[in-house]
């Protein structure tokens, strides 16, 4: 799975994706985890993002499979 | 309801049309949003905006179908510019087509404000105008601690995207505006021909006059301008190129003609009307030239005959180059042994023709401290150039210097090494609007660091779009062992093909004479076959 990082989270990741390759699909809470373990200063974004599944914000009881496109969008500052 | 959405690093056009005949609208209604001078008290010069752009288009759509079952809404349109945009530009431009006022003002509020909330667009950073004018990052785009890392070459193609601003432009007389890029959309003032012509040498009559002889009233030259009404059985003698000298003419070949004084007879009448018909070629209001175009010699022939005589475009560019390296010496000595003459010089000056710029040259010492003293003679060069060029010295080695060098000189190093062979240690730098490169002193690294990174500056500081990858299938196999990095092999692109030409090293010479491509081949991809599909940017500028 490709996790896309936008905005200042690319500063925080140092990166603007990273590969998962879970074993098996994962929630919400699961992929924090993994992100987390990877980059743990996102952590303190966490509060403010929010997870999109294939270019759509994820409900709360989305789950993230291997072949998804998975981004987190921090507050959006457009027009 | 049809729903029109752009994502684009282009300036938003000043006049946008409204959509065509989609039935009964009352109202077309615009917004633009424009990027403001300051930003969290601070004075700015520019924005820069970042999407996530196939989300962005979705949550747009999703929008605007959910208002839609509030407010009837018939079309809309929506542009969000990304990337850096001055003051005073559109960031954004909705148009709203509903059948009345009242529900396409709600309806628009009401968009902006669901977009300000869910559609993925940031504000990246704020671009500061300091005291003397230089532009300056305000907020840098990585915040990450100063370590200046090993960058792909797309990010490393994208961070000197991002950080290049077009500079401001000016009009100039058209005989200076050669190579540079328009900065202005330049439409027709008026219909070309501006008058029906005349493409015969031949006898101007009426269209529905069918009579067999005719009085000859008139003789009309190419630069003649005599109006006047036909009558039935009356013609003018008329040039090829003359206007007519009415609408609802025709013109017969005088090779069909039989003239008697001041007689004719038609003998034979041809289906064609033989004129250039007013406007065309081009009517009146319709774009001649875009803005963004780079102005070659039959763009400049068109600005011409519209009367555009002081077209606003690109500044020339002013650009410094050093070369470094006591084994160099200039082309017309001898070398000794372990001596190599300098090709880079004129390597860079040739491919810098490309843009119009003023270059000035120089050949720095080894040495740290006779290096700084030498270049201090180009004081004013230095403070005033757009990009600065670093020949050599950009590795690692004792003597290597181009990078404490441009740090001497004021600039911010954003990043020193490209995931790239050849040119991997490559140098950019940054100083307000000031951009500088440490090229690696190879022939062939110089030729592929400019083509991917420099050109790639340089096009933005005039303001056109950068040079993109293509595609094409190779005409012959590509034999490399997988390597850890992209490589740019040199090639030939001919029809029907790219050919790859030989090369081992970043040292070899001799393949840059006949490369016009460069292929990329993707980290551990090793061999291509032949007939393979290939990305290949082209040199031949």
């Amino acid at each position: 799975m490709r996790v896309l990082f936008f905005a200042q989270l690319k500063d925080v990741t140092g990166c603007d994706s990273v590969e998962i390759a879970p074993a098996s699909p994962l929630d919400a809470e699961q992929l924090w985890a993994a992100l987390l373990k990877e980059f743990p200063k996102l952590a303190a974004h966490r509060p403010s993002v929010r997870l999109a599944k294939n270019c759509e914000y994820a409900a709360p009881d989305v789950v993230f499979a291997a072949n998804d496109e998975v981004a987190l969008i921090p507050p959006v500052s457009g027009g | 309801m049809k729903i029109e959405i752009q994502l684009t690093h282009e300036p938003v056009l000043e006049k946008i049309s409204p959509p065509p005949s989609i039935g009964a609208h009352g109202a077309w209604l615009e917004f633009r949003g424009v990027v403001r001078g300051e930003e969290d008290g601070q004075t700015i010069s520019a924005l820069e905006y970042e999407a996530y752009p196939e989300m962005a288009e979705r949550e747009i759509r999703r929008i605007f179908e959910w208002l839609a079952a509030k407010y009837p809404c018939l079309a809309a349109k929506v542009i969000h510019r990304v990337g850096v945009i001055p003051v005073g530009e559109t960031a954004i431009y909705v148009g709203v087509a509903s059948p009345h006022r009242g529900e396409a003002i709600a309806l628009l509020a009401e968009f902006m404000d669901r977009l300000k909330q869910d559609v993925p667009i940031w504000k990246r950073r704020a671009i500061a105008t300091d005291l003397v004018g230089r532009v300056t990052p305000c907020a840098p785009v990585e915040a990450r601690p100063a370590s200046p890392t090993l960058k792909s070459l797309d990010e490393a193609m994208g961070g000197i995207r991002s950080r290049c601003l077009p500079l401001p432009g000016l009009r100039v007389p058209l005989a200076e505006a050669f190579g540079r890029v328009l900065r202005e959309t330049v439409c027709a003032p008026e219909d070309l021909p501006d008058c029906d012509r005349s493409t015969r040498d031949g006898y101007a009559i009426l269209q529905n006059d069918t009579s067999e002889n005719f009085q000859v009233v008139d003789t009309l030259h190419a630069a003649d301008w005599k109006p006047r009404r036909l009558k039935t059985g009356e013609t003018v003698r008329i040039a090829t190129g003359a206007p007519l000298p009415g609408g609802n003419m025709r013109v017969v070949m005088q090779e069909n003609v039989e003239r008697t004084g001041d007689r004719i007879r038609i003998l034979k009448r041809e289906n064609a009307l033989n004129l250039r018909q007013r406007g065309e070629d081009v009517r009146a209001g319709q774009t001649l030239v875009p803005t963004g175009e780079r102005l070659d010699a039959g763009k400049l022939a068109l600005l011409a005959t519209a009367g555009c005589v002081q077209p606003l475009v690109s500044p020339r560019l002013r650009v410094v180059h050093f070369t470094t390296g006591d084994e160099v010496v200039p082309p017309d000595q001898a070398p000794k042994p372990g001596q190599i003459r300098d090709s880079n010089s004129i390597l860079i000056r040739g491919l810098l023709q490309h843009f119009p710029c003023d270059v000035v040259q120089t050949h720095l010492p080894e040495d740290f401290e006779r290096a700084k003293t030498e270049s201090r003679k180009q004081k004013a060069e230095i403070e005033n150039a757009n990009v600065i060029l670093v020949s050599g010295g950009a590795s690692v080695g004792d003597k290597d210097f181009a990078r404490p060098m441009l740090q001497w000189l004021g600039f911010e190093i954003v990043f020193s090494q490209v995931n790239v062979r050849p040119g991997r240690p490559l140098i950019f730098g940054v100083d307000g609007s000031r951009m500088a490169f440490g090229l690696p002193g190879n022939p062939l690294s110089h030729f592929v660091c400019f083509h991917l990174f420099v050109a790639t500056a340089l096009a933005k500081l005039v303001g056109e779009e950068p040079r993109e990858f293509q595609r094409c299938a190779l005409a012959a196999h590509l034999e490399d062992a997988p390597c850890p990095r992209e490589t740019l092999w040199p090639a030939r692109r001919d029809s029907p093909g790219l050919h790859p030409l030989r090369w081992s090293s970043s040292g070899d010479i001799t393949c840059l004479a006949e490369t016009n491509a460069l292929i990329r081949v993707p980290a551990n991809r090793g061999s291509i076959g032949a007939g393979t599909e290939a990305d290949f940017l082209p040199t031949n500028c």
